[in-house]
């Protein structure tokens, strides 16, 4: 038993319980925090398999952004079931492993997800060994963005910047001048008369 | 320089020594690995709780002389325990939990405002041999583990239940999302300079050639203002505005969990000052007649009252004043201090 098999169970089991609660908690707020557990979960195995690029990688953007995004998206829309089930997280689970249909089926989905898995594991031919030192790791990830996937690369970073300007042209009204183009005179009043 | 070079040496072979100890008791040898990252964990803990200790009662010296008062002046000489009986009080005072607040979110926000706060120091050099770990994805280590601060402010100022903490918490996600943006362009500016993202290697390549300050001073400026307003201090401490939103986000918070808040804050200024430090001025390299753990300190220092003067000086800025800054002025000069630095390095 060396120490990255024991942080390995127990980064496992943290990601896997607190994904469960993702789907099983009724308040949204706590799915969405299990959520950025579990995501901190997943982040610390890419650090036990010597990602670090990765695990950093993953901490920001998931962590730092999505799980952010979501909870203040909650914050801001008006909610009225979110404190339904702030207690009793454990007995909802319980209950819920005992019905058919939130229990048994979603069990069976899983367990042939996994044997899908497991097939797919068995019959592909893995990389026996872990690859070299994290030394370098940022410096190839770096090079291959820029050489082998640059087409990939640069069109992911169309449709980013697509989907941040449809963002904006969704979100603004036409029946107002745009916010802030007169600078410092158009505090928090004006805007609320443009409502 | 001799004193701490040996004084490593001797921590390093105790260790070893320690090691072969140990595994000839046949325990094996990561429970030693492990016990051994605790006591690494306890030792930085106990070097940011006495720094810590140390910045309030700078602070309140600092914003005392700004307002042309004293400042603490009983216990001790010019006040110098004050802060350390405050904690004591802090720690016993009762711990209150809102009826109606979220519990268990409740509790497990400053834990998770303080892991990252403690966290962080992993990467920061304090000398050439005196580094935790020098990860060689150093600056984005830093910028993905402080971005874990948001969520708990959220943690914290939802889980109260208080309007006053909702919108400290709303004002706070906003303000923190908002300047990660030129903080990032900022370390990105630092990181092509280096050609290297370990935090050890920026140290070393600002040896080679000069402080990056010279170099970056576009970059330094966005980074300094970025930075002020990532770790909530004045004059963007919009989150906690106590003449509008009573303390903001840990408005219902008490005793030792509001102690908790009060300490990771600290430490936030701290490393972003050792942060400016280490990117901007060389770290700890400098002349020899100091050991390179006190010109960090000196220069860390430096920072820290730098921020805290800026924070005195200036009054509180508007909502709208500081999602103008950030997105109209800092996110624009951050990227074209990238192209600038762009063309720089293919120049030289």
């Amino acid at each position: 038993m060396s120490l990255d098999l024991i942080s390995f169970i127990v980064l496992g089991i943290i990601t896997l319980v607190s994904g469960y609660l993702v789907v099983a908690s009724a308040n949204l707020m706590h799915a969405a925090l299990f959520l950025g557990l579990s995501f901190v979960g997943v982040a610390g195995i890419y650090l036990v398999l010597g990602a670090e690029f990765l695990a950093a990688a993953q901490i920001l953007i998931y962590v730092g952004a999505i799980t952010t995004l979501i909870v203040f998206g909650i914050m801001v829309s008006n909610l009225q079931d979110l404190k339904a089930g702030g207690r009793g997280v454990w007995a909802r689970v319980v209950r819920n492993l005992a019905s058919f249909r939130r229990g048994l089926v979603p069990l069976v989905a899983a367990a042939g997800f996994a044997i899908l898995m497991l097939v797919i594991y068995r019959q592909s031919l893995w990389p026996a060994e872990a690859p070299p030192a994290s030394g370098s790791n940022l410096a190839t990830v770096g090079r291959l963005l820029f050489t082998e996937y640059v087409v990939p690369f640069e069109i992911a970073s169309v449709i980013l910047l697509a989907a941040v300007l449809g963002a904006v042209a969704l979100s603004r009204r036409d029946d107002q001048p745009p916010a802030g183009s007169t600078g410092q005179a158009a505090p928090a009043a004006e805007r609320k008369e443009g409502r | 320089m001799q004193l701490e070079q040996s004084l490593v040496q001797w921590v390093g072979n105790l260790y070893a020594a320690g090691l072969s100890w140990w595994t000839s008791l046949g325990i094996p040898e990561w429970v030693w690995v492990a016990l051994m990252a605790v006591l690494k964990g306890v030792a930085v803990l106990t070097f940011l709780l006495l720094n810590v200790l140390f910045l309030i009662w700078l602070e309140r010296k600092v914003a005392g002389r700004i307002q042309r008062r004293p400042g603490p002046m009983h216990h001790g000489p010019q006040g110098i325990f004050q802060t350390l009986f405050d904690a004591l009080k802090l720690v016993i005072k009762e711990d209150i939990i809102p009826s109606q607040a979220d519990k268990w979110v409740f509790i497990t926000a400053p834990l998770v405002m303080i892991a990252p706060a403690l966290m962080i120091w992993v990467v920061m050099p304090f000398g050439p041999d005196l580094i935790a770990r020098d990860l060689n994805v150093g600056l984005l280590y830093v910028s993905a583990v402080s971005s874990f601060s948001i969520l708990a402010l959220i943690m914290a100022g939802w889980s109260s239940n208080n309007k006053w903490s909702t919108l400290g918490a709303m004002r706070s996600a906003a303000q923190m999302i908002s300047y990660e943006i030129p903080l990032g362009l900022a370390l990105v500016a630092v990181g092509m300079l280096a050609g290297t993202l370990s935090l050890k290697g920026i140290v070393e390549a600002q040896q080679e050639r000069t402080w990056f300050l010279l170099l970056q001073p576009l970059g330094f400026l966005v980074f300094i203002v970025a930075a002020t307003a990532e770790i909530n201090r004045a004059p963007f401490n919009l989150p906690e505005a106590e003449s509008e939103l009573v303390a903001g986000f840990n408005t219902e918070y008490s005793g030792f969990r509001w102690g908790v808040f009060f300490v990771a804050e600290y430490a936030n200024l701290l490393f972003m000052a050792g942060m400016a430090a280490t990117l901007f001025l060389g770290g700890w390299s400098g002349p020899a007649f100091l050991p390179p753990f006190l010109w960090w300190l000196l220069k860390t220092y430096l920072f820290v009252f730098l921020i805290m003067w800026v924070g005195w000086t200036l009054p509180r800025i508007r909502v709208d004043q500081l999602m103008e800054l950030g997105w109209k002025f800092l996110i624009p000069v951050g990227l074209a201090n990238i192209a600038l630095t762009g063309v720089f390095v293919i120049l030289t």
